[in-house]
């Protein structure tokens, strides 16, 4: 029976190199697979690609790229990645001059396009389509269509397929969704078809799975305390056979662990309604599956469900949104949580002299409260506190304003109560990119592949 | 009538979506399971996070995985993008949640 290896590289811009490298070289694999992209990234991305049209997809992707590509040549390993962000064709154009440097002849590279329709977004409002925000459900869009700085569509797998089957060693895509990544190759591979909504099911399923990178293997996992070498992260293989049997593994040395309970921990995690996990391939419908340990670090995957695609897909409008300046500073004992008090009244009442204009402001003692807010279990003896760092967070309209909190944050160094300091440099204003979901019919997205030879 | 504290029965991983806060709740065994399921309403989740969740709280049953999803809307201060929370994608809300006791008649 065909059965494919496929191994997740990356989970999001920043994620680990070596965990991605290590299995690479000893995973046995067919295909790797990389997300890199974030609700906030292609907006990021594209205002890199206004300022400079060289730029604008993620810029870890060369890097990784000079790693994994001589060893991915080697082993016969493809590759799939949405690095390309705001920019897949000049991503493309890099990659291709990186594989020359590299000695690589020969290189295929498939670069995925449709996904930008920031210019057509005038064009869908006169065809009658309403933008309604799926977070809030409001419909007036006008009221930020002077601010939109990106607008992208979560597209699926159809033209990594078929940039498969015209033989790429690398797929490079915009915003294609996440699990697309996996998606394709077990299409391409296992001759699953795209309208077979069983198989599809456990695709965008087993795509889930393993496109968190160490998210299935122990990374953000409740059974931390089992690690005996937090330094080493192995990222995670998914087997799958073409009757739509997986197994979920990692690479034999690896560190860490792939189990029943790290394999649950990501089936719920993030999934909203587990009968209904909306894709662009397929809904994935996770209300009956099982995961049943059947060896070291190997975890059976059985009883996934698939309903039909989705007709609409989810598009995300990036918009600026203000601006937010924060800053921080320590306090010290004895009285440090009368300190803190002290500086957050000193803060509230100069932004008030100085006439900020604040949207929202936010105070945390940084070890009382700042994760856990108000549900924060205080300490009993207020006056035992060795130190505390008093922390302000508030949305302006300005980049000025905001640049005048972290100002006064400082101020309390020498201005504030005795031992108070540690101000370090704070964070420079930061620019609010607010977020727009919505959703736009299928077939007004169009993906496209266009194949690069080396 | 007992009393029961979430971290004895379960483990929790959270994450976001937009200002959408997911928990996913797994008990640690079949028994700790019976007793989520017919306790661990969305009702009690939404009035434990009151103070932080200003949406509505829905509850989803993986029976297979012994879990349980809640998905808290308006939870996040606007979402990773915009918040002034210092967990800006909901990372901390699932072991919060593990400091929840409620009660049950048996």
């Amino acid at each position: 029976m065909k059965k494919i290896r496929m191994g997740c590289g990356s989970a999001s811009w920043g994620d680990m190199l070596d965990p991605a490298v290590e299995l690479m070289e000893k995973g046995e694999l067919d295909y790797m697979g990389f997300d890199h992209l974030a609700e906030l990234t292609m907006s990021i991305l594209q205002r890199m690609k206004d300022k400079n049209p060289k730029r604008g997809y993620i810029p870890d992707l060369l890097p990784w790229m000079r790693a994994l590509l001589p060893i991915a040549k080697e082993k016969g390993v493809r590759m799939l990645t949405n690095a390309g962000g705001a920019n897949p064709e000049q991503a493309g154009n890099d990659v291709l001059a990186l594989s020359k440097e590299l000695g690589i002849d020969g290189m295929k590279i498939g670069v995925v396009s449709g996904d930008d329709v920031g210019s057509r977004l005038d064009d869908f409002r006169k065809q009658g389509l309403k933008f309604v925000n799926l977070d809030t459900g409001e419909e007036d869009i006008d009221r930020i269509s002077d601010k939109i700085v990106a607008a992208h569509v979560y597209v699926g797998s159809e033209s990594l397929v078929e940039g498969l089957e015209k033989g790429a060693d690398l797929i490079i895509t915009g915003r294609a969704s996440d699990n697309a990544m996996y998606v394709a190759p077990m299409v391409h591979e296992l001759g699953w078809k795209m309208d077979d909504w069983h198989k599809m099911g456990t695709a965008v399923t087993v795509g889930h799975i393993i496109e968190c990178s160490a998210g299935c293997a122990g990374g953000m996992s409740n059974f931390w305390k089992e690690i005996k070498e937090p330094w080493r992260v192995a990222f995670p293989i998914a087997e799958v056979y073409e009757d739509g049997r997986t197994i979920i593994t990692k690479a034999k040395g690896a560190g860490r662990m792939v189990n029943e309970w790290t394999v649950k921990e990501h089936l719920v995690y993030e999934v909203h309604d587990p009968e209904n996990y909306f894709m662009p391939d397929a809904i994935g419908d996770f209300s009956k599956i099982r995961v049943k340990d059947i060896g070291k670090d190997m975890v059976e995957v059985t009883g996934i469900g698939g309903k039909k695609r989705p007709d609409m897909l989810k598009m995300t409008i990036g918009y600026e949104d203000g601006w937010i300046g924060e800053s921080e500073i320590s306090v010290c004992w004895p009285d440090a949580y009368e300190k803190a008090k002290f500086c957050e009244a000193f803060l509230r009442g100069r932004f008030k002299a100085r006439n900020l204009t604040i949207d929202d402001v936010r105070f945390d003692f940084i070890g009382m409260n700042s994760i856990h807010g108000p549900l924060s279990k205080m300490t009993e003896n207020l006056e035992d506190i060795n130190e505390i760092r008093v922390r302000v967070a508030a949305k302006t309209r300005t980049r000025e304003d905001a640049n005048q909190v972290r100002r006064e944050v400082t101020h309390l160094w020498t201005h504030g109560p005795v031992g108070t300091t540690a101000v370090i440099s704070p964070p420079p204003p930061r620019k609010v990119i607010g977020l727009w979901p919505t959703l736009v019919p299928r077939e007004l997205v169009p993906t496209k592949v266009e194949m690069m030879e080396g | 009538m007992t009393t029961y504290k979430l971290k004895d029965l379960a483990y929790a991983r959270s994450g976001d979506k937009g200002d959408i806060v997911d928990i996913g709740v797994m008990a640690k065994d079949d028994e700790a399971y019976r007793i989520l399921k017919k306790y661990l309403t969305a009702d009690k989740v939404k009035g434990f996070f009151s103070p932080i969740v200003k949406g509505k709280v829905l509850r989803y049953d993986i029976d297979t995985l012994n879990s349980l999803e809640f998905v808290m809307h308006n939870a996040l201060g606007g979402g990773a993008t915009r918040t002034l929370c210092m967990d800006q994608t909901g990372k901390a809300y699932g072991p919060n949640m593990l400091r929840m006791e409620f009660e049950a008649d048996e």
